[in-house]
């Protein structure tokens, strides 16, 4: 992996969510922005003036606005303050806590505010997208983000009746945590008995990928304080510490042939590297929450495997005997996840933020009943991207067995 | 290496931006007050006291929430900036050559950006006071002002030299040839069909040997030097005395000439020196004038 060294911990001081929704008519982008900013602040018991570097970030031409760090500085605070902005698509959230995490443990700052946003009502996302395509091989070719890729895969695998079925329990019982989350774009409080039905009458959009199971497009904005141990401390009585983070992406292997998935393999690669440099042998023992960036319930399901380095079907049997709820073995997406909410570039952040309250254990209606002291968030993006944190609520941590 | 472009293809492409944008209550209450008020308003931070306009609902600078701070500001404004856009685009909102404009509005204290029109672009500069011309059919956009132009400078009354301004010794004259037709024009003016004037066998037994013009003809051409030259638009003739020295006989060309040879303090009138002359310099009348000079008038 290179020379990497982490000068100094990075604690997580400060969060702030808006309400997600499908429109917010009410607030331009800057005013929205400063819902979270301000929020974030509240909760950091900071003021601006603290703050020494502002990181912003969204997906490119979502909203068909050039530089908006340069106009949303209205919201952001970051006037006379040195400041990013990063586009990573789908990842950026991911990418904008990746990066303060590494302003901050190098010591060119204290500390950092960091700001994922998206207003997808204002733009035309596959036409962003579009721009994402190799103009010679694919741009013409593009039909945007959907995919039913982790669908083929997993009814291959497991049979169509019980893949399916599966897929539609992580679908209600994402709806479930989403019913708890205040904050969630989409709650329908779907019940069990509507399995059958879902399975059957939930409008196709592609082959076995229904509307159901896929995420929405949302408005919203997520700020993040982050603080080098030392001032973490003074500013919170109780900061999450971002214990390791890996950046893992392989776009060009999208024009390899059918039925190869390298999603799989950054999603592992990801956790497996992540766990063997921090000494983590179990991870399903070890971590008590993920907050797993989910586009469909499809890959939801899927990608449980790859995270968690499990084989043959236990991640099915995770899902079938529901260990996955916020009260089961291993909750995932206490929040609802990226389908009962998905401001892009705030979505990996929401993550990032939820696994860090749900540490804190402040996360309101969907805190998980008992305590949390290691988490994880996963980050997704387009073609094949994965960022994945590790977050801990002391600072006493030794490999990875279960305490 | 080899740069050679045979056979090499340009695939040309061209994708659209379809987009929206939700202004916000802060940015819709500032359109809603254009549209049915015709009212420019803008938000001001309590803090550092600016008034920004277009409105902002947080002071970027102080970061303090001043969404609810709003104020009126005027119609009216001065241009700190601005360009000629002279390459055309569709999207336009209206066909080039025209002016982009930065205005800072009465009242405001961040400049607006719209179009300025009604200002030859040789002659557009910073600092021209503008207007708002607001839009006849609404949009709710920031189109509801059509475009700014020059402030209307209230028309100026011209007028003559006041007493103040006149000098002794300044001078101004009037030129003109007499014609048949000012002389017969004349008598029906005046009812003198003097045969003097109008009866040439009558004429060519008098001592002039032809017709000649009324004296108060070239008289009059005086009228025009004090009432419109000096002193001027506003004058009130209050005494004309003239002594006629020579015939003017018809196209004759006649000067007359009024000159200040004195201010009276008092009355704040002024005596002016006449004279009279032709084409060949010879003295046709002479005589003095006794005038009020225009006073500046009330607003």
């Amino acid at each position: 992996m290179g020379n990497r060294k982490k000068n100094r911990n990075v604690g997580i001081v400060g969060i702030g969510e808006t309400k997600f929704s499908s429109h917010r008519e009410d607030v331009n982008q800057p005013e929205m922005i400063h819902e979270a900013v301000r929020q974030a602040l509240d909760d950091a018991g900071l003021t601006m003036d603290d703050i020494d570097c502002v990181v912003h970030g969204n997906m490119e031409l979502f909203e068909m606005v050039h530089q908006p760090d340069m106009w949303h500085t209205l919201g952001t605070g970051a006037f006379g303050k040195n400041a990013f902005r990063l586009t990573t698509g789908g990842t950026t959230g991911g990418t904008l806590v990746a990066a303060a995490d590494n302003l901050v443990a190098s010591g060119m700052y204290d500390t950092v505010l960091a700001i994922g946003f998206e207003k997808l009502q204002e733009g035309h996302t596959t036409g962003g997208i579009t721009n994402m395509a190799d103009p010679l091989w694919a741009r013409k070719l593009q039909s945007g983000a959907l995919t039913d890729s982790a669908a083929v895969k997993v009814i291959a695998e497991f049979g169509g009746d019980r893949a399916r079925r599966a897929a539609m329990m992580y679908r209600i019982i994402m709806d479930k945590h989403a019913c708890l989350n205040p904050n969630s774009h989409r709650a329908f409080g779907l019940e069990w008995d509507q399995l059958e039905d879902l399975m059957k009458n939930s409008p196709p959009l592609i082959g076995d990928l229904r509307l159901i199971h896929m995420c929405s497009q949302s408005d919203g904005a997520c700020a993040m304080i982050f603080s080098a141990e030392e001032k973490a401390k003074k500013i919170s009585k109780n900061p999450v510490w971002i214990r390791d983070h890996i950046t893992v992406h392989r776009e060009e292997t999208l024009n390899l042939c059918n039925n190869y998935y390298p999603n799989e393999t950054t999603h592992r690669f990801a956790a497996e590297t992540l766990y063997k440099r921090n000494g983590i042998e179990n991870p399903l023992e070890y971590f008590d929450v993920f907050e797993m960036y989910d586009p469909s319930a499809w890959w939801g399901l899927d990608w449980i495997r790859d995270f968690f380095l499990l084989s043959g079907d236990e991640h099915i049997r995770l899902v079938e005997e529901k260990e996955i709820m916020i009260n089961g073995k291993i909750p995932i997406n206490p929040s609802g996840g990226v389908i009962a909410a998905n401001p892009i570039g705030a979505t990996a952040m929401i993550r990032v933020a939820e696994a860090a309250k749900q540490v804190r254990g402040d996360a309101g209606p969907h805190q998980i009943p008992r305590p949390v002291k290691h988490a994880m968030a996963s980050s997704f993006g387009g073609t094949m991207w994965t960022v994945l944190f590790l977050l801990e609520k002391e600072l006493n941590w030794q490999g990875g067995k279960h305490d | 290496m080899t740069t050679a472009k045979d056979n090499c293809f340009t695939v040309e492409g061209k994708l659209a931006l379809p987009y929206q944008y939700f202004a916000g209550s802060t940015g819709s209450r500032f359109l809603i007050s254009l549209r049915d008020e015709k009212k420019i308003k803008g938000l001001e931070c309590k803090k550092c006291k600016k008034v920004f306009v277009p409105p902002r609902s947080t002071c970027e600078v102080c970061f303090e929430d001043i969404s609810q701070n709003w104020v009126e500001v005027k119609n009216s404004g001065v241009v700190t900036g601005f360009t000629i856009v002279r390459y055309e685009e569709p999207h336009q909102p209206v066909k080039p050559p025209y002016i982009l404009g930065l205005i800072k509005l009465d009242g405001a204290d961040t400049p607006i950006t719209h179009i300025i029109k009604g200002v030859p672009l040789t002659k557009m500069k910073t600092g021209l006071k503008v207007q708002a011309v607001f839009a006849k059919n609404t949009t709710a956009t920031i189109l509801d002002i059509d475009h700014f132009k020059p402030m209307a400078e209230k028309p100026k009354m011209e007028m003559g030299y006041t007493y103040d301004e006149l000098e002794i010794g300044m001078s101004a004259s009037f030129t003109k040839t007499i014609s048949e037709t000012d002389v017969y024009l004349f008598a029906g003016i005046s009812g003198d069909f003097n045969p003097m004037h109008l009866n040439e066998e009558f004429a060519k037994r008098t001592p002039f040997g032809t017709r000649i013009a009324h004296g108060a003809l070239p008289q009059s051409l005086i009228a025009p030097v004090l009432g419109m030259k000096l002193p001027g638009l506003g004058t009130v003739a209050l005494e004309i005395t003239v002594r006629f020295k020579a015939p003017t006989y018809f196209g004759d060309t006649i000067t007359a000439v009024g000159e200040v040879v004195e201010k009276l303090e008092k009355r704040r009138w002024v005596r002016m020196a006449l004279r009279w002359t032709n084409q060949k310099d010879e003295l046709v009348a002479e005589g003095t004038a006794l005038v009020m000079p225009p006073v500046p008038l009330p607003e």
